[in-house]
């Protein structure tokens, strides 16, 4: 089995305002059913010559009987740019972003109780829930 | 040896035609000087401009002029290098071809004076006799219908009918006012059986006898089935817009169902067998082969399917 990877990308388009380029990217992997992304931000990087953290994928679908998938890739040009321009969830897909894990019951409960409360007594009742936890 | 007779002989009628030849250019100035007295005053009037005819003519004459003035020169061994003669024939000549449009477009009316001038007067059933009558556009009788107006003013005015409507008519407004909607068994009855006779049209069995008695000649396609096309095209442009706007839309249920009955289709040998109902022309009770599925009646469907502004999807 040939391990070859090959990547052909279209519709190449660079984005000034963004600081980004984007192109539609032709994965070719014959006899595989996929290439995890590592190897693909690694390849890309290469022929772009940057560093695989600021190449970001999206959007792969691979055709009925494998060999090829096709989708979404974006290079900015500094880290900086990445971590303004980009969305959350393709920042925590690099690790650069951590999602905050509020329950989201706890969330409507207190903006229950907030809704009775008025005016000043609001930031009571959140200070109030952080007493409660603290006691906890 | 011959030249002091030939002088001799030459010199009186040479004094005579000088003398001759200094008369006439004091009176060639004196005219001209009238001529530039009277242009100067305006007693030639040019506010409506001069004929075209008129400017051709003397522009002719001038080009004509300047040309014979270059020949002599030429004649007699000077050069034409940068003389003064060149540049006004050049100028001539721009404005004459500018000219030429203006010439077309006067060309019916100054071939038809040229006629009546050469023929004296012009017959009776000659179309070149004819003007438009506005006159003859209004309406003269009142019982005929407007659609003979419009035919008539229509046609050019070259035939001067007479019209048809009567005394002029105040313009009502059409009135787009709701109707009711009275559609009765019977009409919904007709609407279907039409709608299943085009269909009963366009199956293949109808086509093979149009193509066996027609003369056009055979084309040779890539025959597929109809639906499956259909569905091709759609599969392309979403795939354009996806990769154009580097998105990834879903796919309802509907599609979904749709793309596997066009898989399906084009890999079973479903179209071998199973012929599409022709029932609707040919007058019989429609019947379905066995292992067919029956009609299923579509359900009424919420307008507000349309989520995405961008693509446009099919319900």
């Amino acid at each position: 089995m040939n391990d070859t990877l090959t990547i052909w990308t279209k519709k190449f388009m660079t984005n000034r305002s963004l600081q980004w380029k984007q192109m539609v990217m032709d994965v070719l992997h014959p006899g595989k059913a996929m290439v995890p992304e590592t190897e693909i931000w690694e390849k890309l990087a290469k022929m772009y010559k940057v560093t695989p953290d600021v190449t970001f994928l999206f959007g792969f679908r691979t055709h009925f009987s494998g060999g090829k998938t096709i989708g979404f890739g974006m290079i900015y040009d500094s880290l900086d740019y990445t971590k303004e321009n980009e969305p959350k969830h393709r920042l925590a897909r690099h690790g650069l972003y951590e999602k905050k894990e509020t329950s989201r019951k706890q969330q409507k409960e207190l903006k229950n109780r907030m809704k009775k409360a008025r005016g000043l007594q609001r930031p009571m009742l959140c200070c109030q829930k952080e007493r409660l936890q603290i006691h906890r | 040896m011959a030249a002091p007779e030939v002088l001799e002989s030459d010199l009186p009628s040479a004094v005579a035609l000088l003398k001759n030849l200094q008369e006439q250019v004091m009176a060639v100035t004196a005219q001209v000087q009238a001529l530039t007295k009277k242009v100067r005053a305006g007693a030639y009037l040019t506010e409506k401009g001069l004929s075209l005819l008129e400017v051709k003519d003397q522009l002719l004459l001038m080009y004509l002029m300047d040309l014979s003035h270059l020949i002599l020169e030429k004649a007699s061994g000077g050069s034409l290098q940068g003389h003064a003669a060149v540049l006004r024939l050049v100028e001539i000549r721009t404005v004459l071809e500018k000219l030429r449009p203006l010439d077309q477009k006067l060309k019916y009316q100054i071939d038809k004076l040229v006629k009546t001038a050469v023929t004296g007067s012009l017959s009776e059933n000659d179309p070149l006799r004819f003007k438009p009558h506005p006159s003859n556009m209004m309406s003269k009788l009142s019982s005929e219908d407007e659609e003979e107006v419009e035919a008539e003013e229509g046609q050019s005015g070259a035939s001067g009918k007479k019209s048809a409507n009567g005394t002029v008519k105040k313009y009502v407004p059409p009135r787009l006012v709701p109707v009711h909607y009275d559609e009765t068994e019977a009409e919904r009855e007709k609407k279907r059986l039409d709608r299943a006779k085009r269909r009963a049209l366009s199956s293949s069995v109808i086509r093979e006898l149009k193509e066996q008695y027609s003369d056009a000649p055979e084309e040779i396609r890539d025959a597929r089935h109809p639906h499956v096309t259909r569905q091709s095209q759609e599969d392309q442009h979403r795939i354009n817009y996806e990769e154009s706007m580097m998105v990834r839309l879903s796919v309802s249920k509907r599609e979904k169902g749709r793309r596997k009955r066009a898989n399906v289709m084009s890999s079973q040998l479903h179209s071998l067998t199973h012929f599409s109902d022709i029932s609707a022309l040919t007058g019989g009770t429609p019947h379905l082969d066995e292992d067919q599925n029956p009609i299923k009646k579509r359900k009424k469907i919420p307008k507000n399917s349309r989520k995405k502004k961008g693509f446009r999807r099919r319900r």
